[in-house]
């Protein structure tokens, strides 16, 4: 895969030695990140955002888009978006309060999105959302009967306009604030499970899949 | 103390998740670990960045670059759409379409003054380090004036806001309650590992107790 050449809405500015372009590293955040802020410009002109579920098919950035949908059947050309993803691997912390940091690892996808209407391209996405969310689940969960596809939808968007940054590594602090009685260092953090709650309306003997005991982000060790 | 819904704070999808008691949406933002920043730029495009924010009463600060033309249209009273999410469970349903999570999310629509008074400043650099982990405010050096030529902080004040929150097992179609497929629910927190120590760190300095207080959600 060729790198991606940063766009001026992408080229990281804030810490330019953090900016990487390097698709892989775009396509790992934007898979084991849960889920993306999406944001658009609603009917008066002013910036919308909204927590939302998306998935990664090959290129496309596919992101559950019903609340945008309104602002979507009323641009022919698609609708312009700004996805947010974000994930926080650690806090940072230095002797000074100023120094301090999130090691974290952040995806902006800049780009036009256009309504999900083929049937059975929806069909996959309906697959790829759901086991975006919990790897396995997919296989076993009930289709969406044509009804539930029309009544969703699903936006898509090329991931060509992205751009990660990535923050990783100790504090550095000149060396009159090494000297400080202050513990610095990293706390690692990352995401884990309780124990599942069966649906009290199960059917009777059902086990809890290994997928849900055994749930953990794509790319990383649970 | 419930706000009323304005037009885009009202929630129109799944509206009995709308929550317009402010102390809701303080709970989220003070909870989520980080937010998302919306806006419109100079060439009418939406923009989007992840940055880290803390509340002190009803204001909203947020963090930003001083050399980053993205934030100097935040401090120039840019209008605002910020997001902040907590994720407490997955929801498994039967059937796909039915797959939900149980979150809580804050939006705060505004425009964002830039802050300048050096006493609020300090106040917000504190509340910050304590939004991330309440107890190393204390702890940690103060910062200096010449900080401040980098780093750009703006406030925002909540007021158009609105939270949207779902709890609860997975509603499936009664025609499907009788699938041989598990539904349930699976509780998600963030936690802390070991603390590592930087390889700089002075000898003889103790791990703070704070570092094992971590909890989110």
């Amino acid at each position: 895969m060729t790198d991606q050449a940063p766009s001026a809405r992408t080229r990281v500015r804030r810490l330019p030695e953090l900016g990487v372009y390097e698709r892989e590293r775009v396509t790992a955040i934007v898979d084991e990140a849960l889920y993306c802020h999406l944001a658009w410009i609603g009917p008066d002109g002013d910036p919308r955002v909204i927590p939302t579920i998306h998935a990664r098919v090959g290129d496309t950035l596919y992101v559950h888009g019903s609340a945008a949908s309104s602002m979507l059947r009323n641009v022919k050309t698609g609708l312009p978006v700004a996805i947010a993803i974000t994930i926080v691997d650690g806090i940072r912390f230095a002797r000074s309060m100023f120094e301090h940091s999130m090691n974290y690892r952040t995806v902006v996808v800049y780009g036009t999105a256009e309504e999900v209407t083929d049937a059975a391209e929806l069909d996959g996405v309906f697959d790829a959302i759901t086991d975006h969310v919990a790897p396995g689940r997919a296989a076993e969960a009930r289709r969406p009967s044509p009804d539930e596809l029309r009544q969703t939808t699903f936006i898509k968007v090329p991931l060509d306009e992205a751009s990660a940054k990535v923050s990783e590594g100790f504090p550095e602090e000149p060396a009159e604030d090494v000297a400080l009685p202050v513990w610095a260092g990293i706390l690692p953090l990352r995401t884990t499970t309780g124990e599942p709650e069966s649906d009290p309306l199960n059917v009777p003997g059902l086990q809890v899949p290994g997928y849900v005991t055994g749930w953990r982000r794509p790319g990383t060790s649970g | 103390m419930p706000a009323s819904p304005t037009a885009r704070t009202r929630v129109h999808r799944h509206p009995e998740r709308g929550d317009y008691d402010l102390t809701t949406v303080h709970r989220v933002l003070d909870e989520a670990l980080t937010c998302t920043v919306a806006w419109v730029d100079e060439e009418g495009q939406p923009r989007a960045l992840p940055t880290i924010q803390a509340r002190i009463d009803d204001t909203l600060y947020l963090h930003g670059s001083r050399g980053a033309r993205a934030w100097k249209a935040v401090a120039a009273g840019a209008e605002l759409c910020v997001v902040a999410t907590v994720i407490d469970e997955l929801v498994l349903a039967r059937t796909s379409p039915h797959h939900s999570m149980n979150y809580r999310s804050a939006v705060v629509y505004g425009r964002a003054r830039e802050v300048t008074d050096r006493d609020e400043l300090y106040a917000v650099a504190a509340a910050i380090t304590r939004h991330v982990l309440p107890g190393r405010e204390d702890d940690a050096i103060v910062p200096g004036d010449d900080d401040w030529r980098e780093t750009l902080i703006v406030a925002m004040p909540i007021d158009e806001a609105s939270a949207k929150v779902r709890t609860g097992p997975p509603v499936d179609d009664a025609e499907v309650l009788d699938a041989d497929v598990w539904a349930g629910t699976l509780p998600l927190r963030t936690v802390a590992g070991s603390p590592t120590p930087a390889p700089d760190l002075k000898g003889g300095i103790p791990e703070p107790p704070y570092l094992q207080e971590f909890r989110r959600p």
